[in-house]
């Protein structure tokens, strides 16, 4: 089979699996669905795997392959084909994508056993895997917003996957909306290009670039910074983040495989495709890496202060993808994917772990009402800490090695990148604190009451589940969680997919240790052939000065949260008081909600009250059609009334017209 | 292939039928009806395959002399502009008429005789070749709708809203009536030539540029009108609350693309330095309907006028594309028109659905929850929705993409503010579905699954929506050549500079 020919299978199996689980979803039995979904899957990641063997049977050069279905929308200059773009970049991120999304349909299985909503969970779960796979596979501009979109669609799907709680359903609008003013910058972005290039086609506009734009010119930066706005909104990059901690309202499973490991780093691998683009563009390079930086210091922070541990989980991958996004944005291809696939295995490990805690607590997700649930529930809690280490960036797990090579290629490049190395060096500090702080939480001190019963054999569960943003009584028809949470102490294939997470976040950074071996960077090569920034990297005195900084960082973060946390309980209430303004900032996250509201939610609201109360009851339908009413009625009084008067008058009018247009015409000619 | 005419005929030959033939049996009119919709539906299916891909020019042309003293020719043609439209109008009226024969009319003969009447009309007003051939058709068309309001039209306001309509409508049939004779007159005249009104003819005697102006001005006002576009939307409110679902479904389906078609197929080609000169101000009445549509319908809770003033929004997007005088911005519009009956349609019938569910409300506030019990209802009212907000996927979005290309390429800063449009179209598409189908149910609803004959009503148009959504190719290349005809000669004018026109138009 072709290379080409695997990546149609990569998105044909969840295409398949979508249909067949939704088109069944009355008639199959048991858990039959998970099963479905989660054996598609695996194919397509055996079909990601082919198309890997197969791309590298080609000559370095020749990576580049790309394949036809038939014309989209080929019309008056347009080219758009329905095609994939096969090339090392896109078979590691379907690679990715595909790997980590078999574990967790894998850990969905039974982390949705007793869910009503079963089938329809895993009909939505394919269907985003789907999505996923056509966005880093589409080899033209169109295809990829059609990809960009079905990802905005199925996230929206499983955020609102319990439909009748206001607060999830809020939540899903809201990030649709978003992720739509995403698509719009990279629509527009489009437009700005093709006016240059004439062409939808990927290949074809990195080749054309060079010749058409010159470096820096006007409309490629705008149409750069455009294409990023639909990466921040995808990527939960300030300031359009405000979705993602309240996408937290979707199943668990569904936090750790969107909303950690896969959708939202579809920001980072787009700079990556559009880096022949972006190196013409410095301005938009510059914006990419200072909003990345920012978000990463700022996320870290705000993490530092929720107590809601999913939403410490969503902040700290805004502040992962944040490193991501200045990496891909300073020209350190290589070593922001690498920290992508890297972070997909820790971060949807941890979500894994803290679904297994919040099982445990019958739906609590608090970390003021976690405790101790470290002898309850081992299995859990050696993965949490290897989540936790990975993403402190402790070595030898994988994040020390991926996160450390985005700050130092950032290093090297020297003026005032500096700062954004000093920034990057802050927040893996926080990250470590903040870490450290949920496990120190849940899992250490005197157990709680469902840790005790839990150690006791007997699984907590409230009578009545009750939604704790709003108090309703959860509506448990449309499948809620119901009385039977799962934890990885009792499912094995919840089991099964976290050791195999586990694996990946101990050792997938051994593939590249610098001066050892280069796996992703020599695998990627053949995609960043045309650019000048992908060389290896030859400041040994900064490679070693930043694995030591970045190691101290870690530990010395862990060991505060120890004191803060474990050591001295008192503490932490103290240091709040004595920073209270710092702490507001933090707590009440920069404002970012409140901001938006205030400039963007409430004018669009008014406007639209204004048009619809006032404008056009007062002047539509009052002056313009109440006036001609009038006339009309004034003069018509004594042919209205019946239906034919109406016609008969009709009629007359019409030939009155006409025979004063003829006059008229007559006269003048 | 048959005559056009038979197309354009038969289905009210059927209305005739019915009416005639069923004394006794309250149903055969509807039956009949039935069976004009499907052969009108076969008929167009025919001809789209025979005007295939890649074609050009008119096909199955009739021309008969009508009136030859004033030189009106019966003159029928088949193009790339229209065979599309004419698809959507047999398709959209066979799920109407299918969906009126699931409940029983007062006066079920006359009801039908009007629905058929009013199918012959669209037809041939996409179909006419003549301009005085398509004002006397675009006239036909709404006297059905006059009496179908006001005589099968629910709540109180059925005959204010009757009234607007037609003052609304009679102002701008009588401002294209007027602007029509003055075109066949003048451009006879000016050129020293028979009075003709031959589509194709006028093309090849155009007016001065003083003439183009005005008339150009007379027949936007009465294509504006129908659409609606803003600020000429004041009957639009009270008509769609007026009117059957049964009736809004086709009216808001097939007769506001009347209107854009009209821009496409007769001004562009006819006025193209009016065009030209008048983009601005066309571009910028369509940039307010589409904000002013999109505002008001985030704001609404009557489902019904959600649909209608997101109509307001969807119509100003195809004028934009028209006004764009390009053809990547005219084929997106073309493709639009398609889209858009598509997915209103079946909108309208599906609130009708819902109403039946939350105790016949329509109001969004009374519903909710109602997914649960109805999955397939939901999964259809989901795609029609996206569809709605112009998902990417759909063919919707493509016709949305090639719009703001080509208004893009024209006017950047109108385009860029449009794009407000497309974010607000997802907040208030979004709204509808999650209000009615989503959150805590409704006091008054009780949900159930829709029947075998709704889904009868649903499927065939939102099959045709999911075939679009991939392969939205098979219309657009349909309609390639002939669209860029018809945008060339205002394209030309609009990138020419305006001396060596003046020096043209002055023999």
């Amino acid at each position: 089979m072709s290379t080409t020919t695997y990546g149609w299978l990569v998105l044909a199996f969840p295409l398949l699996g979508t249909i067949a689980i939704g088109a069944g979803f009355k008639r199959l039995p048991g858990r039959s669905a998970g099963w479905i979904g989660t054996g598609t899957i695996f194919l397509a990641f055996l079909a990601s795997l082919g198309a890997l063997i197969s791309l590298q049977g080609h000559a370095a050069d020749h990576r580049q392959l790309t394949s036809s279905l038939w014309s989209y929308a080929s019309t008056a200059g347009i080219d758009a084909q329905l095609s994939i773009l096969v090339d090392p970049l896109s078979v590691f991120m379907i690679l990715v994508v595909t790997g980590v999304s078999t574990a967790i349909h894998l850990y969905s299985v039974s982390y949705l056993d007793s869910d009503r909503g079963f089938v329809r969970f895993f009909a939505y779960l394919n269907f985003f895997v789907f999505s996923m796979l056509l966005l880093v596979l589409a080899g033209n501009f169109v295809l990829l917003i059609v990809g960009w979109a079905f990802v905005t669609l199925a996230s929206y799907l499983l955020i609102s996957f319990w439909y009748r709680r206001t607060t999830a359903t809020a939540a899903g609008i809201k990030s649709f909306v978003i992720n739509v003013v995403g698509d719009v910058g990279l629509v527009l972005g489009t437009f700005f290009i093709f006016k240059h290039t004439d062409t939808l086609d990927f290949l074809k506009t990195f080749s054309a670039a060079p010749h058409v734009f010159t470096s820096g010119e006007g409309d490629l930066t705008a149409g750069c910074i455009l294409l990023l706005v639909g990466a921040f909104a995808k990527s939960a990059q300030i300031p359009l983040h405000t979705w993602l901690p309240d996408a937290m309202e979707g199943p668990t499973p569904v936090s750790a495989l969107i909303h950690a490991a896969t959708m939202v780093t579809a920001g980072v691998y787009l700079i990556a495709r559009m880096h022949p683009l972006f190196e013409l563009a410095p301005a938009a390079q510059d914006t990419g890496a200072v909003v990345g930086a920012l978000t990463l210091l700022i996320a870290a922070t705000i993490a530092v202060t929720q107590t809601d541990i999913k939403r410490v989980i969503a902040y700290s991958t805004m502040s992962q993808i944040g490193y991501m996004i200045m990496g891909v944005s300073v020209g350190a291809y290589a070593a922001g994917l690498f920290h992508l696939m890297t972070h997909a295995f820790f971060k949807a490990l941890l979500f894994m772990a803290a679904g297994s805690i919040i099982g445990a607590m019958a739906g609590e997700q608090s970390l003021d009402r976690m405790k101790g649930f470290r002898r309850a529930m081992p299995f859990t809690f050696a993965s949490f800490l290897i989540g936790g280490l990975a993403l402190s960036g402790i070595p030898p797990f994988s994040g020390f090695f991926s996160k450390d090579e985005i700050l130092l290629v950032t290093g090297e490049l020297g003026g005032w990148h500096w700062a954004l190395y000093v920034v990057g060096y802050i927040g893996a500090f926080l990250t470590a604190i903040y870490t450290f702080r949920m496990i120190f939480r849940a899992f250490f001190g005197d157990p709680v009451a469902e840790a005790r019963e839990l150690e006791a054999g007997h699984l907590h569960h409230a009578e009545q589940p009750t939604n704790p943003a709003t108090g309703e009584v959860e509506d448990t028809d449309v499948g809620f969680p119901g009385p039977a949470h799962a934890i990885a102490e009792r499912a094995l294939p919840m089991r099964v997919a976290m050791g195999l997470l586990a694996l990946g976040a101990v050792g997938a950074g051994l593939i590249q240790i610098p001066k050892v071996d280069f796996v992703i960077d020599d695998f990627l090569r053949p995609t960043f052939a045309g650019s000048a920034l992908y060389e290896p990297h030859t400041r040994n005195g900064l490679l070693v000065f930043g694995l030591i900084l970045g190691t101290l960082l870690g530990l010395s973060g862990i060991a505060i949260a120890w004191r803060v946390w474990v050591a001295r309980p008192g503490i932490a209430p103290a240091l709040r008081e004595r920073f209270a303004g710092a702490y507001g900032l933090f707590v009440n996250k920069w404002y970012f909600d409140e901001l938006i509201d205030a400039l963007v939610v409430r004018p669009a609201a008014a406007v639209g009250r204004f048009a619809s109360n006032t404008f056009e009851r007062a002047f539509v339908e009052g002056t313009l059609v109440g006036g001609t009413t009038q006339i009309v009625r004034a003069a018509s009084a004594s042919v209205r009334g019946a239906q034919t008067g109406l016609l008969r008058y009709y009629a007359a009018l019409l030939v009155l017209g006409v025979s004063g247009l003829g006059l008229y015409f007559l006269l003048q000619t | 292939m048959p005559a056009l005419s038979i197309l354009i005929w038969l289905p009210l030959a059927c209305g005739l039928l019915g009416a005639l033939a069923a004394r006794r049996n309250e149903r055969i009119p509807g039956i009949v009806a039935l069976l004009g919709c499907t052969g009108a539906l076969g008929l167009a299916i025919a001809y789209l395959i025979q005007y295939g891909p890649g074609s050009s020019g008119l096909k199955d042309v009739t021309d008969v002399v009508w009136i030859s003293e004033l030189g009106i020719h019966y003159k029928l043609g088949l193009s790339g502009l229209n065979v599309a439209l004419v698809g959507l109008t047999a398709l959209l009226f066979f799920a109407a008429i299918l969906a009126s024969n699931l409940r029983s009319w007062e006066r079920p003969r006359l009801f039908y005789f009007h629905m058929m009447l009013a199918e012959s009309a669209v037809l041939g007003a996409f179909l006419a070749q003549d301009l005085a051939l398509f004002v006397a058709f675009f006239d036909l068309m709404l006297i059905p709708f006059y009496f179908l309001i006001g005589g099968w039209g629910t709540g109180p306001d059925r005959v204010k809203a009757t009234i607007k309509l037609v003052i609304y409508t009679l102002v701008g049939s009588l401002l294209m009536l007027a602007a029509a004779i003055a075109t066949g007159v003048l451009a006879g005249s000016q050129h020293g030539q028979h009075i003709t009104f031959v589509l194709s003819a006028l093309q090849g005697l155009p007016l001065s540029r003083g003439s183009q102006e005005w008339i150009f001005l007379f027949f936007a006002a009465a294509f504006l009108v129908k659409m609606p576009a803003f600020p000429l939307h004041g009957w639009m409110p009270d008509g769609y609350r007026a009117m059957p679902i049964e009736v809004l479904m086709v009216f808001s389906g097939v007769l506001s693309k009347v209107g854009a078609y009209g821009f496409l197929a007769i001004v562009l080609p006819l006025f193209p330095q009016a065009s030209a000169h008048f983009q601005t101000l066309m571009l910028v009445i369509a940039l307010l309907s589409i904000l002013y549509g999109s505002a008001v319908a985030f704001t609404q809770t009557d489902a019904r006028l959600i649909a209608g003033y997101s109509s307001v929004a969807q119509l100003g997007f195809i004028t934009f594309g028209i006004f764009a005088l390009d053809p990547q911005g005219a084929q997106g519009a073309l493709l639009q028109m398609v889209n858009h009956g598509l997915v209103v349609a079946p909108i309208f019938f599906i609130i009708a659905l819902l109403a039946a569910r939350s105790g016949g409300s329509e109001d969004i506030r009374d519903m909710g929850g109602i997914a649960l019990r109805a999955p397939v209802l939901a999964v259809a009212f989901l795609i029609v929705a996206l569809a709605t907000l112009a998902m990417p996927g759909s063919a919707n979005f493509v016709g949305e993409f090639l719009i703001l290309l080509g208004v893009f390429k024209a006017k950047l800063a109108l385009a860029i503010i449009a794009f407000a449009g497309v974010v607000a179209a997802s907040v208030y598409a979004l709204r509808l579905f999650i209000r009615s189908m989503h959150n805590r149910v409704g006091s008054g609803v009780r949900s159930r699954e829709m029947t075998l004959t709704d889904g009868a009503v649903l499927v065939p148009v939102l099959a045709v929506i999911v075939l679009l959504a991939f392969y939205p190719q098979g219309l657009l290349k349909r309609s390639e050549a002939s669209v860029g005809a018809s945008v060339s000669a205002a394209h030309i004018a609009l990138t020419e500079p305006p001396q060596t026109l003046a020096t043209a138009e002055e023999p």
